[in-house]
């Protein structure tokens, strides 16, 4: 079914769209004005004059590359991490008779909605008692903590999606149980093993909350305390810096969101609202 | 292949398959119990005592940590900040949300693009949220103040965050930027699974545009939006970062929701063992949404 | 040779008994159905003869090997799913062969049996795409063609034909009896459908709330139904099924149904029980000249024939007549009864109850 382009609803919808739009374009153009036209009383919607010297001095200037390494092997890893432990949690949750199975279904939603700042405390108090405190690790114990519930209940109703017949067909075939799974299960279950890696992947790089309790040196600081930190560290707030640093540090999710989009928004229906 | 270590003789294939199945959630179990259910043991039982934090030092202190916490009268101010807060912002994540799905279900021109545009935010790091929104409202050289001052809505420069009630409502302006995204998905999805018969039976009946919006459309959305309410109940009453960074809990103590005095009792004032205090009852009130939302999600996933 | 045995095989989930006790013998080489409305136990029969699902007791044998405690994939059988469950990320080519991959089949030999099945079920051209790509009925050719492909001894067909279109099923309900036709082997086939049964089985088992009702072939299960259950579920449009009552009329059985009192062509000796419940199927039912009277109900023409609704006086009957009449509903015509074939079934347990001298 063709449909016609609705006139009316795009005028209406456009500079909704764009207003929404505004502030990230915002962060953009400061982020490549001359530091003088930043402060003028009349500030221009356009940059007169495109400057990239502010990407220059996040880059060199600023720990930013060791914020932005520490944050790709924190998130990668987690992402790993996660992903390994719920894929088979996820399919012996579904697919698994054993007793106290829809116990553990219900302790992992309700752990999906667990404020942060409960664990918080005893967290640290562990982590600090195991001598983890202020490495990397730390936070990929800490991450798992909201991102292992979260993964297990996308892939749950992901893999819940996928015909249980495939499997008997596989084990008549001449597949053991593990078999069936690895040959027919993981592929079907790709997809959603994907949208929600790159979920898992986003949550971590995103955190803030447990990297600023958990880690106070720059050597296993992530991209968001580190970011703020130089916003806190600066005598003069030097804007068009951070408005580079906010661009760059959101560069791997502008570029998940530009190659998977489809992905996410197909998680996103999965595992939050359908339950 | 784990299951066939499993091949022994004497146990029936069902007890086997449970055997397999136990073996694949043994690493959840454990990871979970390790970072959740061990920790959150162990903050009610700190909610118990008294901790210095920098030393890590405690006694029991029985009920006195929940008796000061109620007692002085904190705990309430913080809780009504949380609640308006969380209704602020819900409401208008709600309303924009919405009305954003309704407009992006329309066939409108460049609509992926449109999508991709509004849905951008909600991925977005709040660290970068904040920083963009902190220059927005910036007094002196933010481009709000300019733009309003450019259009004669205000004389002088407002000041967004430092203000009372002014960063209230800031907040919740950036709460809702943030995370209306999530209503956005989740009502386009369900606007999708519409029937276009229902409408064309709308039609037939001689109900106009309105009539079908509010016939056919809303009730079809009633159990999304319960859904996502819940949800996001549950997650803007625990919110942190955003409003940590955008005001730190200010004008004094005007944005001081209870997850910011948690964290500032541990962290801040170092009494760790109050923080579990003021977390626990934070947690309870809050039990009351994620129980709503465990059953309505349950009975959906059945 | 290959024989299925199901002895004393019962299946609970909880305390919700599916299945109490099935025995069944099904001979090597046979075609044999499973038939019964759904949740009749049919699929769970087939799932445990799978290894799908695991008996609660009993015992299930292939051939000469206890089965119950092997895997599916060491059991020798090959299954067809309703929802033909090909695997979509593989080929057809793919789908065909995983059977043989899984049971270490060197790759030439593959290849070979490959293109004999895809020979035999007319799939060469589709074997390089994906199953997405396919038709229902290519579907269900290829889905056969992975149960073909490794030559089982024993063929588990579970409602194959259900998602295809009429003309479809047609078609392959003639290709399946040429297929059984042509490899002689024991094939399991559960379906809803009595049209699938009666016209590919050997033997029918019917099947009702986890029990079996009758095995027997097609033509007995038809003419000689072993309790009412199954002499109401065979036969569209249904046999007319009325409680009634027999008395010795003068040396002959009668029946007493409705208000008719039908004179039977059997001796009246011998013991018989006090109620019955008749049967009467609609072709049984003579219209035009008879001693009774009945009133038309309904008229339904289906073209050759026409099914006709009658009621004798309260009777309520069902007969088939040429598809050219004049009858109209409301009209009052003669009919008569083919009394030889009507059906008796002890009411007390709803056996099938014969006269003596039939």
């Amino acid at each position: 079914m063709k449909k016609r382009p609705a006139w009316i609803a795009s005028l209406v919808a456009w500079p909704i769209v764009l207003l929404i739009a505004f502030p990230l374009l915002w962060m953009l153009i400061t982020s490549v004005k001359p530091a003088a036209e930043l402060f003028s009383t009349s500030p221009t919607l356009l940059p007169k004059a495109i400057t990239f010297e502010h990407y220059v001095r996040v880059l060199t200037d600023t720990p930013f590359l060791q914020y932005f390494a520490n944050s790709m092997i924190l998130a990668t890893s987690t992402t790993i991490v996660v992903i390994s432990i719920s894929v088979l949690g996820a399919y012996s949750l579904v697919r698994f008779a054993y007793p106290g199975r829809e116990t553990l279904a219900s302790l992992v939603l309700f752990t999906y909605l667990l404020p942060s700042v409960v664990l918080i405390s005893p967290l640290y108090l562990m982590l600090v008692s195991i001598g983890l405190a202020n490495t990397l690790a730390s936070l990929v114990i800490a991450y798992t903590t909201f991102a292992l519930p979260y993964a297990l209940w996308l892939l749950r109703s992901f893999m819940a999606g996928i015909p249980q017949d495939l499997e008997s067909a596989a084990m008549v075939d001449g597949a053991s149980r593990m078999g069936a799974f690895v040959d027919v299960v993981l592929p079907q279950a790709l997809p959603g093993i994907i949208s929600t890696a790159l979920f898992t992947f986003i949550l971590a790089w995103n955190e803030y909350l447990y990297a600023l309790v958990l880690v106070n040196s720059d050597e296993a600081r992530p991209l968001t305390t580190g970011v703020m930190t130089m916003l806190i560290s600066a005598f003069n707030i030097e804007w068009s810096l951070l408005m580079a640093a906010s661009v760059l540090m959101s560069v791997p999710l502008i570029i998940i969101f530009a190659f998977f989009q489809r992905h996410l928004t197909s998680g996103f229906g999965a595992g939050g609202v359908k339950g | 292949m784990p299951d066939l270590a499993l091949q022994r003789p004497g146990l029936s294939r069902e007890r086997r398959d449970a055997l397999l199945g136990l073996l694949l959630i043994a690493p959840t179990v454990l990871v979970l119990g390790a970072v959740i259910v061990y920790p959150l043991l162990s903050a009610i039982a700190l909610s118990f005592q008294s901790v210095y934090t920098p030393t890590l030092e405690g006694h029991w202190v029985g009920l006195a940590n929940y008796r000061e916490l109620l007692g002085a009268g904190g705990f309430w101010a913080a809780l009504l900040t949380t609640a308006i807060w969380t209704a602020g912002t819900l409401t208008l994540q709600i309303l924009i949300g919405v009305a954003m799905a309704l407009l992006l279900h329309q066939n409108i021109l460049f609509r992926s693009l449109a999508r991709s545009l509004v849905l951008f935010p909600y991925f977005l790091s709040t660290v970068v949220a904040v920083l963009v929104w902190r220059w927005l409202f910036n007094d002196l050289y933010g481009i709000v103040n300019h733009a309003l001052m450019a259009a004669g809505v205000i004389d002088a420069p407002v000041n967004w965050l430092g203000a009372m009630p002014n960063a209230m409502l800031s907040i919740m302006v950036v709460g809702a930027w943030k995370f209306f995204p999530f209503v956005v998905i989740a009502v386009l999805a369900r606007l999708q699974t519409i029937p276009e018969a229902l409408y064309e039976a709308a039609r037939i009946d001689g109900a106009g545009p309105i009539s079908r919006f509010f016939d056919v459309t809303l009730p079809q959305l009633r159990d999304v939006l319960t859904i996502v309410i819940l949800l996001r109940t549950v997650w803007d009453f625990k919110e942190f970062d955003l409003i940590y960074l955008m005001t730190g809990g200010g004008p004094v103590n005007g944005t001081r929701t209870l997850p910011l005095i948690v964290y500032q009792q541990a962290f801040g004032l170092n009494q760790m063992g109050m923080a579990a205090a003021y977390a626990v009852s934070m947690m309870l009130v809050m039990l009351v949404f994620m129980l709503a939302y465990l059953q309505r999600a349950r009975k959906a996933a059945a | 040779m290959v024989q299925v045995v199901f002895e004393k095989v019962s299946k609970a989930y909880g305390d919700t008994v599916a299945i109490p006790g099935l025995d069944l013998v099904i001979e090597s080489g046979e075609f044999v159905s499973l038939l019964g409305p759904s949740g009749c136990g049919k699929s769970t029969t087939l799932r445990m003869l799978a290894g799908l699902e695991q008996p609660s007791s009993g015992s299930i044998r292939i051939g000469d090997r206890d089965v119950v405690n092997l895997a599916p994939a060491a059991r020798d059988i090959a299954m067809v799913f309703q929802s033909y469950a090909l695997y979509p990320h593989m080929t057809v080519a793919e789908n065909i062969c995983y059977p043989l991959k899984k049971r270490g089949v060197a790759k030439a030999d593959r290849a070979i049996k490959l293109a004999e099945v895809a020979a035999l079920l007319q799939l060469e051209p589709l074997l390089a795409r994906k199953p997405g790509q396919l038709s229902g009925g290519q579907q269900q050719r290829v889905a056969l063609g992975r149960a073909l492909v490794r030559e089982p001894s024993v063929f588990l067909l579970d409602e194959p034909l259900s998602n295809l279109d009429a003309s479809l099923r047609a078609h392959m309900r003639a290709e399946l009896i040429e297929l059984h036709r042509r490899l002689g082997k024991t094939m399991v086939y559960v379906t809803h459908d009595q049209l699938e049964a009666m016209t590919m089985s050997s033997r029918i088992a019917v099947m009702r709330a986890g029990e079996l009702q009758q095995f027997a072939p097609p033509d007995e299960i038809y003419n000689r139904p072993a309790n009412v259950f199954v002499a109401g579920f065979i036969g569209t449009p249904a046999m007319a099924l009325a409680d009634g009552s027999l008395a010795d009329g003068g040396g002959h059985l009668v029946v007493h149904v409705g208000s008719l009192a039908v004179a039977l062509p059997f001796a009246a000796n011998g013991v018989r029980p006090d109620a019955v419940t008749v049967g009467i199927r609609p072709e049984d039912v003579l219209v035009g000249e008879g001693p009774w009277q009945a009133q038309v109900r309904l008229v339904e023409p289906t073209g050759y024939e026409t099914i006709v609704a009658l009621d004798a006086d309260g009777l309520a009957l069902t007969a088939r007549v040429p598809g050219s009449n004049a009858l109209r509903v409301g009209e009052t015509v003669a009919f008569d009864l083919r009394r030889e074939r009507i059906h008796l079934f002890d009411k007390s347990d709803g056996r099938r109850w014969e006269p003596a001298g039939r």
